[in-house]
């Protein structure tokens, strides 16, 4: 049995971790980009590069915008990290010290998406209110799902805690898959570029104004808050990860473990979170961006998986 | 001698048909078309025989009782009479350019494959082969309803495919419900039969069976042509070649009629008679409703043939739904009625049609002063459809009336009676005007043909004959039939 | 329930052949989805071979299950012909026609989907609410398999082009052949071979129907709607 101090030094840790390494996934994912596209690609370090770049320059902010602005980042950023908190992973098991819930999760992510919107309209800026227009038309549609899937999840083990989640599935995952998990799961794959902002939903890669959602939202910033929201989007691309990761492939120590089962979690947690990018790559270089006016649809699908696995539970 | 007859009757018209891709003369087609159907009748009347005195026969997954008898009888005497009719209605599509003469061979081939497989609908006692010949005969009657090729043909013939097929896919959902319940109870080959099925119907699940045959009925339902499933029945029956729409109407549907009752012996046996009697009410009451505003406002005949038989396949389910020996025979007894008289109604309205190069009732007029026999004919088989009294029809819709009545369904009868009021009218309005009245110029004068008329006055004598009596060999049929389905 | 061969020992547990089939039914239901949810004729049409080739694995893992020759057999052909021979088919006549990729639904696929959803948990409600009977079924394969036919009519009643009618029809086919494949023992082998030539037949009819009409007319021939009263 871990002590109280231990045990909230693994979670801060986890979080930490998670945190540092949000920019080395997003650096992975467009290697394998580039390699699918035949290019060379930029070294998988090169979003660290641009944070360090960012947080030494200095700010320039619009004329329009209110003195909230500039807490923006640090906001978002804040709340990205503590939805990390709430991800286990080197662990399948409840923490000892419980500090929330999948529910909370998603919630701190929509907090965040919230801050994000209004720190670009606040901005006055015409992209950044388009930006923010939009995505705030795309996350009722994404937000819900999202939740359906946690509590399809959740129905099976009686709980929403994560971790607790991840122990009641046990570690033996794709054999012990019901029905309902499959389309769960499905959902979840479906969701997965709208809640990371790829493609076919958004265009990480382009701030063009025809396309873009999330990044519309950023143009406002610079420098050292530009860094934030960044880093920001790097670590809730690796939250969303890991919370798909926790629901449908738990593997870690479930009881207190030392130092190996620690670090056997970690290593399962990155070829996860690897195998996940590597989907995401295959994704975004094999579709193109769909029409604004077709993501409702394209977002239909994981709805409707998402409610049949809801009723496949309850029925 | 019989159970040979079960497996020789469905091979008749695949050998006539089969004998046809030798040749591509037009009278040797004819020739062939003719003997095959007079074959089949003649083989028929003997396995009737057979069974009235050595009971039902069954050979592999084909079973014949008297209940199967009635619907093969009318097959195969509808079937003679299309021959008959097809000789000179050939020789007039083709000299109009309705029908190519290089292409004739596979339509008479099709009619036969199509005759083939409603044959095997009628035989089957195993329930996946009833469904597979009924789904066959989707097939080869679509082609048939396109034969044309044009435009409206195919449209038909789409919609047709279209909608039947997704009807028929219920009925086998269905079917495979009803197998699960009886493998249930029964595990072994013999789940699918029909035969088998009845021996254990009393021990099968009534939920799953309840489902199963909501399923059947939708299916099958919708090749019989009740509505709401109707939607395709206008259109084909109207824009098929006349021989093929007297086939359609006067048989096909029948044919899934008789889908229909055997399902509906089972669910009587599994979950009582109450819950089948009232499924097949409620659709043969909508049929009759939902048929009558088209038929008043009508002006293509065939179209109105076809909404005819809407009508009357609903009558058909309402006696089933009254039931009892009554409700029932008066059901058998207006299958055959109106299998004959509508093919005959087809037949007349095609030869007038032909004459006036148009299928609108306003544009056929004085028809009685260009053809008197067809508008004699045409006249008759529309004084019966609408149930006036030497006729046969008359006869089964009392009997069907006499059992709602004696059953107590009043609402019913009233609906019922209203309905076919307002048909009787608006039928006679349509029938005088195309009969009486100056012909239009553009009227053929030629002289009838004798081939047609023949078909025509086959079918006329067995409907009249059914109207004044009926033989007592055929009321014993029917009476062992109505004994099959009641129990 | 089941008529166990005397002494025979089962290759697979009868719970592990109800996850197996209810897990397949779940991605089923995912493709029937993605049917519903395709916007193009070629999606709709790869979604339906996935599931024609989901429905031959559950041929063979309940033939290997039940030790029954005839699934094996049937397993066998649906993966020929309807995962294989007839989306080719479909495919090849989209190269041909040349034009109109998109399915054009009659009322918009999020209505589709939404009316898809209504059905799935309908046929879920509707088989929780039958008896003891659920046992000669396995597993979810009927409420499956009454989902996957009720949602192929509905893609067949909503959408305008003639292929994607013809998918419709085959997925409802599918639903249908999952549950007769969960239904103790499977259709006799007779049946079922009658029942994918009939399937054969209709598609070949349709195809040739469709191609005639674009030939002579050059319109979809669902598009036809000169029929009326």
């Amino acid at each position: 049995m871990m002590s109280g101090e231990i045990s909230v030094v693994i979670v801060l840790l986890d979080m930490a971790l998670l945190v540092l390494i949000g920019p080395l996934v997003t650096g992975i994912i467009q290697k394998i980009k580039a390699r699918l596209q035949c290019r060379q690609g930029a070294g998988v370090l090169q979003p660290y590069r641009d944070i360090r770049k960012l947080l030494r320059k200095g700010t320039v902010q619009a004329d329009t915008a209110s003195g909230f602005f500039r807490s923006i980042p640090v906001l978002v950023l804040a709340a990205t990290v503590a939805a990390g908190a709430l991800v286990p992973v080197m662990r399948a098991a409840p923490p000892v010290f419980p500090m929330g819930d999948a529910i909370m999760l998603l919630g701190l992510l929509a907090l965040a998406r919230f801050l994000t919107a209004l720190g670009a309209l606040d901005a006055g800026g015409a992209f950044g209110g388009m930006g923010a227009s939009r995505e705030m038309t795309i996350a009722p549609l994404v937000e819900p799902v999202l939740m359906m899937v946690v509590f399809s999840t959740a129905l099976a083990a009686g709980t929403t805690e994560l971790g607790a989640l991840a122990a009641h599935r046990g570690t033996s995952w794709i054999l012990s898959w019901r029905a309902a998990d499959f389309l769960g799961f499905a959902a979840m794959l479906v969701l997965l570029p709208a809640e990371t902002g790829r493609i076919p939903v958004d265009n990480p890669d382009t701030h063009l104004e025809l396309t873009m959602l999330h990044e519309g939202m950023l143009l406002e910033h610079s420098g050292p808050g530009l860094g934030c929201m960044l880093l920001a989007s790097h670590a809730r691309q690796i939250v969303t990860l890991g919370l798909v990761s926790a629901l449908f492939f738990p593997f870690g120590p479930t009881e207190s473990a030392g130092a190996m089962g620690l670090l056997l979690g970690a290593g399962a947690f990155a070829v996860k979170i690897l195998v996940l990018a590597g989907f995401l790559a295959l994704v975004e270089s094999s579709y193109a961006k769909l029409r604004l006016f077709r993501v409702p649809q394209y977002l239909g699908v994981g709805f409707v998986c998402a409610l049949t696995a809801l009723a496949l539970r309850i029925l | 001698m019989a159970e040979t007859l079960l497996w020789v009757l469905p091979l008749v018209p695949t050998a006539t048909a089969l004998l046809m891709l030798t040749t591509r003369d037009r009278r040797i087609l004819s020739a062939l078309d003719i003997g095959g159907s007079t074959v089949l009748l003649a083989l028929t009347l003997v396995l009737v025989r057979g069974v009235a005195s050595g009971g039902p026969r069954t050979f592999g997954v084909f079973r014949v009782d008297d209940l199967g008898l009635v619907f093969l009888l009318l097959l195969v005497v509808c079937t003679l009479a299309v021959s008959i009719y097809t000789v000179g209605w050939l020789k007039q599509a083709v000299a109009v350019g309705n029908m190519k003469g290089e292409s004739l061979r596979s339509y008479f081939v099709l009619v036969h494959a199509f005759v083939a497989t409603m044959v095997v609908t009628v035989l089957a006692d195993n329930l996946g082969v009833l469904w597979i010949a009924m789904e066959g005969t989707t097939i080869t009657s679509a082609v048939l309803i396109g034969y044309h090729g044009h435009h409206h043909g195919l449209e038909a013939a789409w919609k047709y495919i279209i909608v039947t097929t997704i009807g028929i896919s219920f009925g086998l959902f269905g079917t495979v419900l009803i197998y699960a319940a009886a493998a249930d109870v029964h595990a072994g080959a013999g789940a699918m039969s029909w035969s088998a099925i009845m021996a254990v119907a009393p021990r099968l699940d009534p939920g799953i069976v309840r489902i199963g045959f909501i399923f059947v009925m939708v299916g099958y339902g919708t090749k019989a042509g009740l509505a709401p499933m109707h939607l395709w029945l206008p259109d084909a029956h109207s824009q098929a070649p006349t021989p093929v729409s007297a086939l359609l109407s006067g048989v096909l549907i029948k044919c899934a009629l008789l889908g229909i009752i055997r399902f509906q012996t089972i669910a009587s046996a599994a979950c009582g008679s109450k819950f089948p009697a009232e499924v097949l009410l409620v659709f043969g009451l909508t049929s009759i409703v939902v048929a009558t505003p088209f038929i008043l406002a009508q002006h293509d005949l065939k179209r109105l043939l076809g909404y005819h038989s809407v009508e009357h396949v609903g009558i058909v389910a309402l006696g089933l739904g009254f039931g009892g020996p009554v409700g029932t025979y008066g059901a058998l007894l207006h299958v055959m009625n109106h299998g004959i008289t509508k093919a005959l109604a087809f037949f007349a309205a095609g030869t007038a049609i032909a004459r006036y190069g148009s299928r609108d009732m306003r544009i056929i007029r004085g028809l009685l002063a260009v053809a008197p026999v067809g508008a004699t004919l045409l006249m008759f088989a529309a004084l019966s459809l609408a149930g006036v009294p030497p006729f046969s029809i008359f006869v089964s819709e009392l009997l069907v009336l006499r059992a709602g009545i004696g059953q107590g369904h009043f609402v019913a009868i009233a609906i019922f009676l209203a309905m076919v009021v307002i048909i009787f009218a608006g039928l006679l309005h349509h029938a005088g005007a195309m009969a009486f009245g100056q012909p239009a110029a553009t009227a053929g004068r030629e002289a009838e043909a004798p081939s047609p008329l023949l078909g025509m006055l086959l079918l006329a004598a067995i409907m009249l004959l059914l109207g004044l009596t009926i033989p007592a060999s055929f009321d014993g049929l029917l009476r062992r039939a109505t004994e099959v389905i009641v129990g | 329930m089941r008529a166990h061969g005397a002494g025979a020992e089962d290759p697979v547990s009868t719970e592990m052949v109800h996850a197996i089939i209810d897990d397949i039914g779940a991605l089923l239901l995912f493709t029937m989805i993605l049917i519903v949810a395709a916007g193009q004729v070629y999606r709709a049409i790869y979604a339906v071979a996935a599931q024609s080739l989901l429905i031959a694995i559950a041929g063979g893992v309940l033939a290997a299950a039940t030790g029954n020759i005839d699934l094996w057999v049937i397993a066998g052909i649906t993966l020929v012909v309807k995962a294989i021979v007839l989306p080719s088919v479909l495919h090849w006549v989209v190269r041909r026609m040349n034009v109109r990729r998109e399915v054009e639904p009659v009322i918009p696929i999020a209505a589709t989907l939404a009316l898809a959803v209504v059905i799935v948990v309908m046929s879920f409600h509707l088989s929780a609410s039958l008896g003891t009977v659920r046992q000669a079924i396995t597993g979810n394969a009927l409420p499956v398999g009454i989902a996957l036919t009720l949602t192929g009519v509905l893609v067949m009643a909503t959408r305008m082009t003639a292929l994607t009618q013809m998918v419709g029809l085959f997925a409802s086919e599918n639903g249908i052949f999952f549950t007769a494949m969960a239904v103790t023992q499977g259709m006799p082998l007779i049946i079922e071979i009658g029942v994918i030539l009939d399937v054969i037949l209709a598609a070949l009819v349709m195809t040739i129907m469709v191609l005639r009409v674009r030939s002579t007319v050059d319109a979809d021939i669902a598009d036809l709607d000169r029929l009326r009263g």
